[in-house]
């Protein structure tokens, strides 16, 4: 199926989001501005106008009731998602790379930027659902960074810890009530930054992508590494599929880092692996940057990337998709239809 | 003898990934114990959220 254009941001994308039933995409960039669409058509649902700087991340709630925007205005903000409203806007003194709610919604967390005299930290604070509540302002954590600065960062199953990836590579994993640091090791290549980590739908494992052209499926209670996807190119972003066994990389060498300036040359191309057996199965062509991001819809049934060409281009699965088995997996099945 | 060896190669190649899908399994399987004991109920009905209305079924006769 021919994937759809999302053409209306000015800048490079920076992370794009589905809604826990898919029928919605929110899309945030470097242009300031938050959108949002339908995501079977591309139509452009609306905007969420505030944010002063360029918009790093997004995240909505389980119940699609509340979006989460951070960028380089120093603010973290919450958004009724259906009137766009600004519910609440919460300082910082640099800017918010990453926001992730909990499983449960109940939970909202920020990773704020290491700067001159100012340490990578991660804050939480405790959400309302209800839209007409008054939001705290007050952190009931915050997780000071001294050793590396943390990049991402998102709640485990029933918010037991906060995983965190690291500028040097390494993951570290937090107690999310305390904040005790219980364990720290090094998933990706020394001081080959993590740029993204994303959960699997029932959050016991994720998958990280690194600039040292990996992406790495770790278990969130022992760290251990299960699995690595070798790529030809620093990686953006990883997104683990749900419904089949697959993984989707994503990245591309910027324009200013490659003597040529050809797609093919960029490697702007989204990769799929077979997530248990590590191959390489195909790739989507499209973007004419590095892809900045990539998001599965919760369905398992297509997927976008948000490219820094300011393009999101979104890809409906077809019947290869899901018909395509490795024969091991095939025979597999066929015992379990037998018992 | 060409043959043989291929037969080998691809032999070897099915028997390690037929190991990956059971240890894969085996990882998913005490995984979703895991979650069932502490009553993980959003994680287990793959990250939603279960509402109040969803549970509640109409009969029709």
């Amino acid at each position: 199926m021919r994937p759809i254009l999302l053409s209306g941001h000015e800048r490079a994308l920076t992370q794009v989001k589905y809604n826990p039933d898919g029928d919605i995409i929110f899309s945030v960039s470097k242009d300031h501005v938050v959108c949002a669409w339908y995501s079977h058509n591309g139509e452009r649902l609306g905007t969420y106008h505030g944010h002063q700087g360029a918009l790093w991340t997004v995240d909505v709630d389980p119940t699609s009731t509340l979006l989460a925007t951070g960028g380089a205005d120093n603010t973290m903000r919450l958004w009724e998602v259906k009137s766009g409203k600004l519910l609440k806007t919460w300082d910082f003194a640099t800017s918010i790379k990453r926001v992730e709610f909990s499983a449960d919604g109940k939970q909202l967390l920020g990773v704020t930027e290491k700067r001159s005299g100012h340490l990578g930290m991660i804050y939480v604070y405790e959400i309302n659902p209800d839209v007409e509540a008054q939001q705290s302002d007050e952190h009931v954590l915050r997780i000071v960074c001294e050793d590396s600065k943390p990049t991402v960062a998102g709640f485990s199953y029933l918010a037991h810890y906060i995983i965190a990836g690291h500028e040097d590579g390494s993951v570290s994993q937090f107690d999310a009530k305390n904040g005790e640091l219980l364990y720290n090791t090094q998933v990706h290549e020394a001081d080959a930054l993590i740029t993204d980590l994303q959960w699997s739908q029932d959050r016991t494992y994720f998958i990280t992508a690194s600039k040292d052209k990996t992406a790495k499926i770790s278990a969130a209670d022992s760290l251990e590494v299960l699995k690595t996807y070798v790529a030809d190119t620093p990686l953006n972003s990883a997104a683990i599929t749900p419904v089949k066994d697959y993984v989707i990389l994503g990245g591309g060498q910027a324009a200013m880092d490659v003597t040529t300036t050809s797609a093919r040359q960029g490697k702007f191309e989204a990769r799929f692996y077979h997530k248990i057996f590590m191959e390489e199965i195909g790739r989507v062509r499209g973007h004419f940057g590095p892809l900045n991001y990539v998001a599965v819809h919760p369905q398992g049934t297509g997927y976008c990337s948000g490219g820094e060409d300011g393009y999101v281009r979104v890809h409906h699965f077809d019947k290869g998709y899901f018909d395509f088995m490795y024969e091991v997996e095939r025979e597999r099945a066929q015992e379990q239809a037998n018992l | 003898q060409d043959q043989a060896k291929k037969n080998t190669a691809n032999k070897a190649v099915i028997e390690e990934r037929q190991r990956m899908l059971t240890e894969w399994l085996e990882f998913r399987k005490s995984m979703r114990e895991m979650l069932e004991e502490e009553g993980a109920e959003i994680e287990l009905n793959n990250g939603k959220v279960i509402r109040e209305e969803d549970g509640e079924v109409e009969e029709i006769e």
